[in-house]
């Protein structure tokens, strides 16, 4: 049984079109990220797709594939005519607490490279350098 | 609404050419009749001798001579527009992109002008016939309908000219120019090598005109009239093609 | 769900004499997508949809729009139902007032939508009464947009539909476009603004010279094109880097830049056998897609 508020929650979604990421996947880790963070607890409605879609200025095809996507993985229950809610299952809960020692682990490490004497921009550029080419490159480096 | 947009295009030229038409002839004939009857002419020295009422009809056939170069130039104007001229005014793509044939555009753009040429022949020769009958000297209101049916039966081949004009030239200056170059070129070769199928006279009534009386014969000059109805009509068969070929 | 294309084009071609504006192109656009056409001045864009409409005959190749065979003056009339299409130059009759080109257009359609129209009017506050040729020219692009989305057409075509409009235009544009999509209304438009695009398209088409050069989905776009920012320490071997994928090289001194449409790992993996000293992956941006695209042909 979901308990929810029979109202949709308002969210801040903030998609870069020329970050080189898909827009629906930025959606998808987004929302994620509310759920990890508690800003989306279980059972809270997201938005329809049209109204997200008119909000956020993009695609209705991106949001439907976000919310697609986010129901396969488990994290959205789409009804019909009622639109998307939340499941955040107990596993997805102690991922908020890995978050969290991740943003200390990347704290410390910011602050060690600043030491070092790099500048907060090439820290940046450093990070989605190493993000953007897949890991077995880097194994074979 | 295509009927709509064709009044609201051509409405000021069509009510302007109707306040002319109805405003001269009604001056007109009100001058040549009174004219004969006042204290400085008396009667029998005016345009209109008591008892002659081939005055009074002579009068008709000089009205109808005036008439029809104001109703052609009138309806060759009212021939003007239509989609080729839009494209120059850049409205060519929203026409264009309506669910209506081009067919169907040029259609009732011709519809409303045959209905607007009607209305701008009857209009002043109803003034002719009222006027008259205020100056008590009633013309017949057969006559009338005569002059009314050569005008239309033997002018709207301008009419269609125009069309077919407007179909072809583009320019706001040039296509009226060329239309009214074409009235006085077929004025002039009719007056000096057709004057047999002279569109002009077979509209003033010279082919059917009792030189006596000057009254026009009911029995129309048939053949002439639908000669130059048919002319029209290839007109306008050439106009249809002509905008569907068309590339905007 | 994508089975269905609005709008499939067999080599069709369009020549004026002896200059090609369109050369043998094969469009398909995706039913229930935004389609994105972008291209130069004069690529041809606008002669592709004036053909797709009706108004100019192609030279050669065929053509559907919803089914219809866009040659057939019958069938394309049908489509012409429907499709909402606003030209480039956002035609309106000038003598008529807004109200009468409402009441007008309403007319033709029977997917008429009255609450949309009524929605619209209040947003861009139209003055009813007033004539057309009075209005500014982002009231007048404004309204021109109106009259297409107050309807619910099966394919809505627009050529530049933004120009002239402020950014708060631009956005409520923007909105009402996307609204329209959710609803079903499959979108193809043609457009200078890159930003604007690269918000919106599900899918982007580029057309140079008359020719097809770029159709793929924006996300296609966004996961494979890449700039790679390599330092070597003497001189770059280009040679090297000539390999699938890579669209263009530009060395300058010990710097090079490699431009990607796809395989931007081999190139980071050939640059670690040959010792680079620094290697960088950038995303691109639908800009830097096009200009390169573009440049390059």
């Amino acid at each position: 049984m979901y308990l929810y508020s029979g109202t949709v929650t308002a969210m801040f979604f903030k998609l870069t079109p020329t970050s080189g990421q898909p827009l629906y996947l930025q959606l998808m880790q987004q929302i994620r990220h509310a759920a990890e963070t508690g800003a989306l607890k279980d059972g809270d409605q997201l938005p329809g797709i049209r109204t997200l879609a008119e909000e956020l200025v993009v695609s209705p095809n991106t949001v439907a594939k976000a919310y697609s996507e986010l129901e396969h993985e488990g994290l959205l229950e789409l009804r019909q005519g009622s639109g998307a809610f939340v499941c955040v299952k107990r596993r997805t809960r102690s991922l908020t607490d890995q978050v969290h020692l991740a943003r200390r682990r990347i704290r410390e490490l910011i602050q060690r490279l600043r030491d070092d004497g790099l500048l907060d921009e090439e820290i940046r550029r450093a990070f989605e350098a190493e993000l953007l080419y897949p890991a077995e490159i880097a194994r074979k480096r | 609404m295509l009927w709509y947009k064709a009044w609201l295009e051509t409405r000021a030229r069509f009510l302007t050419s109707l306040m002319t038409l109805t405003i001269f002839c009604g001056v007109f004939v009100h001058h040549a009749l009174y004219i004969s009857c006042s204290d400085t002419f008396p009667c029998a020295q005016g345009l209109i001798r008591p008892g002659r009422q081939a005055d009074l009809y002579f009068l008709l056939m000089v009205t109808q001579n005036y008439v029809v170069i104001m109703w052609v130039l009138a309806v060759v104007l009212l021939g003007m527009g239509g989609i080729v001229r839009e494209r120059a005014l850049g409205t060519s793509s929203l026409t264009l992109s309506l669910p209506v044939s081009r067919a169907r555009l040029l259609g009732v753009r011709v519809g409303m002008g045959v209905l607007q040429a009607i209305a701008l022949a009857v209009a002043p020769w109803v003034t002719v016939f009222v006027v008259s009958r205020l100056a008590g000297l009633p013309v017949f209101i057969t006559q009338v309908g005569l002059y009314v049916l050569l005008l239309v039966g033997g002018g709207l081949v301008y009419f269609t000219m125009a069309i077919l004009v407007s179909s072809l030239v583009t320019g706001e200056y040039t296509a009226p120019a060329t239309a009214f170059g074409v009235v006085l070129l077929t004025a002039i070769i009719f007056d000096a090598w057709l004057r047999r199928f002279n569109v002009w006279r077979l509209v003033t009534g010279d082919f059917s005109i009792d030189r006596t009386t000057y009254l026009l014969s009911t029995h129309l000059p048939w053949l002439g009239i639908l000669a130059s109805l048919s002319v029209g009509v290839l007109m306008l068969l050439a106009s249809t093609i002509v905008v569907q070929r068309r590339e905007f | 769900m994508m089975s269905d294309n609005v709008i499939v084009t067999q080599a069709l071609s369009k020549s004026y004499g002896s200059a090609e504006a369109v050369r043998g192109l094969n469009l398909s656009v995706g039913q229930n997508r935004i389609t994105a056409f972008l291209g130069r001045n004069g690529a041809g864009k606008s002669t592709t949809i004036k053909m797709l409409l009706g108004m100019v005959r192609p030279s050669a190749g065929s053509g559907t729009v919803l089914g219809k065979q866009i040659t057939d003056a019958e069938e394309n009339r049908e489509l012409r139902r429907r499709v909402a299409y606003v030209a480039e130059d956002k035609p309106l009759y000038g003598y008529m007032t807004v109200e009468q080109t409402i009441r007008f257009a309403r007319s033709f359609y029977r997917d008429w939508r009255a609450d949309v129209e009524k929605k619209l009017l209040e947003n861009y506050q139209l003055p009813l009464r007033r004539k057309v040729k009075m209005l500014s020219k982002g009231m007048r692009t404004k309204l021109a947009l109106l009259l297409a989305f107050a309807r619910r057409p099966e394919l809505l075509i627009l050529d530049e539909p933004s120009e002239g409009l402020d950014p708060v235009g631009v956005e409520h544009f923007l909105q009402a476009l996307v609204g329209r999509s959710a609803e079903g209304v499959s979108v193809f438009f043609s457009s200078h603004q890159i930003a604007e695009v690269e918000r919106v398209a599900d899918q982007v088409c580029i057309l140079e010279k008359g020719c097809l050069l770029v159709d793929a989905s924006l996300d296609q776009l966004r996961q494979f094109y890449r700039r790679i920012d390599l330092v070597f320490s003497s001189t770059p071997p280009e040679r090297e880097f000539r390999i699938t994928g890579v669209e263009r090289i530009q060395t300058t001194g010990r710097q090079m830049s490699v431009f990607a449409s796809k395989n931007a790992e081999a190139v980071v993996e050939r640059a670690h056998d040959l010792n680079a000293v620094s290697v960088e992956v950038v995303p691109v941006g639908l800009r830097d897609i096009f200009l390169e695209t573009v440049k390059e042909n």
